[in-house]
């Protein structure tokens, strides 16, 4: 009896390892986004984005803090918490998806990720064109898609409306690390 | 597969490094609406400021368009380092040249942990230039210290919500001479002030000081401010309607010679314009 409890925890500690080694994690994601005006253009960088990989259901999270993104301009950084993205109310945005087709052994693909991605408390489907590459079991993800302002219910007023495109491309890069719990 | 995309986001959620979260933007403006704020402008920024008063003389005979009376400020904000500011400008009511500094000390975090408040030190140290004949002056005209004075406040500020914002702001002020005996060179007072967001981009402002001590010499009255704070990218406008017509603490704290209401001369409109330069930009 004894020794069959000792094998019924043994598999299931073996069947965890199993699972979690299938998971790859990036601490330090890369994200920004550009607004292009005639009158300014607003660029900004967050580069503590968290996002994990789950390879045995071809998964992927983002998570970021909206208050860690940097400007050129201090002011900036306010006004986007503070006017546009409201980050005491919605201090995050997070990406919830699926990578269509992904083949974790190939060196070099280009897949869609489906999902939603939550802006301001808004979620949005997206698809995003997402290239992938495979260094030696770390996998590095890149891209760019582009957002409409509208669809996340941020609020421009009339007079600020020619400084803020209302298209913001965004880019990304995540290098992703077996993650180890 | 949301239920399990879920799961990594939850994953992801501990993931999240114990940085310290504070509260961000308190207030917008390093004035609330007359006096000072708990903020301070952030390193290599520097405001440029206008100010200015208006206000009526009963029965008075002039030619003035709009209003008999404007008193204006031109000032300069320099973020030194994120939580520390120094400040000088000039008005004309009284000629009064100044000089600040502000230092952020506490800073209310929002992640719930730390501080529940902000925290902010300001010293300024004011000069009259000018007398305000026909009338008596507090102070003597004598020498050049005679004309300085020195104010000292605690910005003790809170954001309840992130709509509603309180500080109250124990403050001091130094007068270097006087011309009454009875008159107090030390005077102690109380601000209070809020604002709430209405939107964005528009806040409205309540302003008011009590002082503990006032001057025996001439009848004063505790400053009060209703305004509207509005901001536009780079500028800032402030538009008040207040009883004090003066631009810096020792004067619109302790020499408020009229009460508010909307009697001509005890009426003023207020206006602040705020320009924002970056001088040094951050590489994103």
């Amino acid at each position: 009896m004894n020794k069959l409890i000792v094998l019924i925890f043994f598999l299931i500690s073996f069947s965890e390892h199993e699972s979690t080694s299938d998971q790859f994690i990036t601490r330090q994601g890369q994200v920004s986004f550009f607004s292009y005006t005639s009158v300014e253009n607003i660029e900004a960088k967050n580069n503590q984005v968290l996002s994990i990989i789950d390879l045995s259901k071809n998964e992927i999270a983002v998570s970021m803090l909206m208050n860690a993104f940097v400007f050129k301009k201090s002011l900036m950084h306010e006004h986007f918490n503070e006017s546009y993205i409201e980050s005491d109310l919605y201090p995050k945005a997070t990406f919830e998806g699926q990578i269509i087709d992904f083949d974790p052994l190939a060196e070099k693909q280009t897949k869609i990720i489906k999902g939603n991605l939550t802006i301001h408390g808004m979620a949005k489907e997206v698809e995003i064109k997402t290239n992938i590459e495979n260094n030696n079991g770390s996998y590095l993800f890149t891209g760019d898609f582009e957002a409409t302002v509208k669809d996340f219910d941020i609020k421009i007023p009339p007079i600020l409306a020619p400084n803020i495109a209302k298209i913001i491309s965004i880019t990304f890069r995540f290098e992703y690390q077996p993650y180890e719990k | 597969m949301t239920i399990t995309a879920q799961d990594l986001l939850e994953t992801l959620e501990k993931e999240y490094p114990d940085t310290p979260q504070y509260e961000l933007a308190t207030f917008k403006a390093s004035r609330l609406s007359i006096g000072h704020s708990i903020e301070t402008r952030k390193k290599g920024v520097l405001e440029i400021q206008a100010f200015t008063r208006y206000w009526n003389i009963p029965n008075y005979g002039g030619q003035s368009f709009f209003v008999d009376k404007l008193g204006a400020r031109i000032a300069l904000e320099y973020g030194i380092s994120d939580r520390f500011t120094f400040g000088a400008g000039g008005s004309t009511l009284d000629g009064i040249f100044d000089g600040f500094l502000k230092y952020k000390l506490v800073r209310q975090r929002s992640d719930g942990k730390g501080s529940p408040l902000s925290i902010s030190l300001f010293q300024n140290m004011a000069y009259r230039s000018k007398r305000n004949r026909p009338f008596a002056d507090v102070n003597r005209f004598d020498e050049f210290s005679d004309k300085l004075s020195y104010t000292s406040q605690l910005l003790i500020a809170r954001k309840f919500t992130p709509q509603f914002s309180v500080q109250i702001s124990p403050t001091y002020i130094h007068r270097s001479s006087s011309v009454f005996p009875d008159d107090p060179n030390n005077q102690f007072a109380l601000g209070v002030g809020g604002r709430y967001k209405l939107g964005g981009h528009v806040s409205i402002v309540s302003e008011y000081f009590y002082v503990f001590n006032p001057l025996e010499s001439t009848n004063t009255y505790d400053a009060f401010s209703l305004g509207v704070n509005w901001e536009l990218s780079d500028v800032m406008l402030q538009f008040q309607l207040t009883n004090t017509r003066g631009m810096t603490e020792e004067e619109f704290i302790t020499r408020t010679p009229n009460n508010f209401n909307f009697k001509d001369g005890n009426f003023v409109f207020g206006f602040n314009a705020i320009f924002v330069l970056h001088l040094s930009q951050k590489k994103p």
